[in-house]
């Protein structure tokens, strides 16, 4: 902590109580992988607390704000329907915030991220491993629902809707006319193979060909 | 009183030791008269109260106003409405006064500040990680207004003057839980280490500004670099306040304001 000449003159002293904006915070631009959702995000009161953007060094204070992070990352991405974060291309107003100017550093998003990835927070992310070997992962799945409410949410739309039997594409699944209003349209294909891999692993589907051209069954 | 006039001599001290002694047994009399209706009087009010709170259980429970004009009724006469629950023995004249009043007004008064009471202990713990276990009586309010997360209802309705009542009543736990008043403000401490005076200072400074830097704290309490690096090093270390590393001098936070309008 670099000392700044301090100024003794009383007029320099701020007597300006911080009253935190109490309206919600909207974003100038969204660059999200998916499909906006029409309502702007309501960006809960602590993300107007400068502190916010700055790692803590007291480990109980950490904890309170990793929580609290982990919990704005994973409503940020619900909402936004966003199923993968890439570290390269960030949603701006996620771990920014412009009107205070402040953000959190590179390393310790990847922090935030990593808090978000041990079981004991659900686990809330899941790294996807880097294709160069010994790099760092720069992305990972974010599992607003986890891959087990997914899997229950596919596979109870599969047989209510009578398609036990017969075989879908994965290409259906995703973006297909009658998917349009699920939750999981849209999703990210890696993840989509984990949700589909849960249901075999169950004993309650069956994945045939490869890459593009896989298709599905549902027992 | 003519009769006393009349006497002189040795007739009179007759008539006045007669007189004066009839004036006592009158006086004593009229006192045992009124005592007597006094001790009506007394029960049928006791009992009043005591159809009343029962009747008005609900009300006392629900509506704060309701609960502040009757607590300001108890007080007007001198009783506390929690007084007496903690009395084991509840009969006789002497100390049972207290036990008196509790069976009277029935088990709802007491039962509101104690759930109160119950709130409040889980309020602070609940946010000790946040603000190092010093949180602002309006903020505990709001949290116990808004009810247990994850919950539907179930929040409290009570004003500033049943916390701190209810807080009172935390006492025979050992003094665990303190109210403190920082620049104004009243807050309610739950971790046993006591400010010093130092600290409290700091503290209440940024209560009232928001945040401090260090120059702020040698400018404006003319403190040595020294002094004011020590104490913001304590509040930091006991999670009583957020560090902002982003700004020009690195800048201390009252973990207050976090969630306010939220």
């Amino acid at each position: 902590m670099a000392a700044t000449s301090p100024e003794p003159s009383l007029s320099a002293f701020s007597t300006a109580a911080y009253t935190p904006s109490t309206t919600a915070y909207t974003p100038s631009t969204t660059t999200q992988a998916t499909s906006s959702s029409t309502s702007t995000f309501n960006f809960p009161t602590y993300t107007s607390f400068p502190p916010f953007y700055t790692l803590q060094p007291n480990l109980t204070t950490r904890a309170r704000q990793l929580e609290l992070w982990s919990t704005l990352v994973t409503s940020y991405c619900a909402h936004n329907r966003i199923f993968r974060l890439s570290l390269s291309s960030l949603p701006t107003d996620l771990f920014n915030n412009t009107h205070i100017h402040r953000s959190l550093k590179p390393a310790d998003i990847r922090t935030v991220l990593d808090h978000m990835s041990k079981p004991e927070s659900g686990p809330r992310i899941d790294w996807v491993p880097s294709t160069t070997k010994g790099e760092q992962s720069s992305s990972c799945y974010v599992y607003w629902k986890t891959i087990g409410e997914w899997a229950d949410a596919l596979y109870g739309w599969v047989d209510d809707t009578g398609q036990k039997g017969a075989v879908l594409t994965v290409y259906e699944l995703r973006e297909g006319d009658a998917v349009r209003s699920k939750d999981w349209r849209d999703m990210d294909e890696g993840m989509l193979r984990k949700v589909l891999n849960a249901l075999v692993k169950r004993g309650k589907a069956q994945i045939f060909g490869q890459e593009d051209n896989a298709g599905v069954k549902f027992f | 009183m003519s009769s006393t006039r009349r006497g002189v001599g040795l007739n009179a001290f007759s008539n006045a030791a007669i007189s004066s002694e009839q004036y006592a047994r009158h006086g004593q009399q009229l006192r045992s008269n009124h005592a007597e209706a006094l001790a009506n009087q007394l029960s049928v009010f006791q009992a009043a109260l005591h159809n009343f709170s029962l009747t008005h259980a609900k009300d006392i429970r629900s509506n704060p106003n309701f609960r502040a004009e009757f607590a300001r009724m108890c007080n007007a006469i001198g009783v506390d409405p929690l007084a007496g629950s903690n009395v084991k023995d509840i009969r006789g004249a002497g100390g049972g006064a207290g036990g008196v009043w509790a069976k009277m007004l029935g088990s709802s008064v007491n039962d509101f500040y104690f759930e109160l009471a119950v709130r409040v202990v889980e309020v602070c713990r609940e946010t000790r990680g946040e603000n190092g276990g010093m949180i602002a009586v309006s903020d505990v309010q709001k949290r116990v207004a808004k009810g247990r997360s994850g919950l539907v209802g179930g929040g409290m309705d009570a004003t500033e003057d049943d916390l701190l009542r209810a807080i009172e009543s935390l006492q025979p736990l050992g003094g665990m839980f303190k109210v403190q008043v920082l620049g104004g403000c009243k807050f309610i401490r739950s971790v046993p280490k006591e400010l010093n005076p130092d600290q409290a200072k700091v503290l209440e400074v940024i209560q009232i500004l928001g945040h401090v830097t260090v120059s702020m704290l040698q400018a404006n309490l003319d403190w040595e670099r020294a002094r004011a690096i020590t104490v913001i090093d304590d509040l930091v270390a006991d999670s009583l306040v957020w560090i902002d590393s982003q700004a020009e001098e690195p800048e201390f936070w009252s973990p207050g304001s976090m969630h306010e309008g939220g």
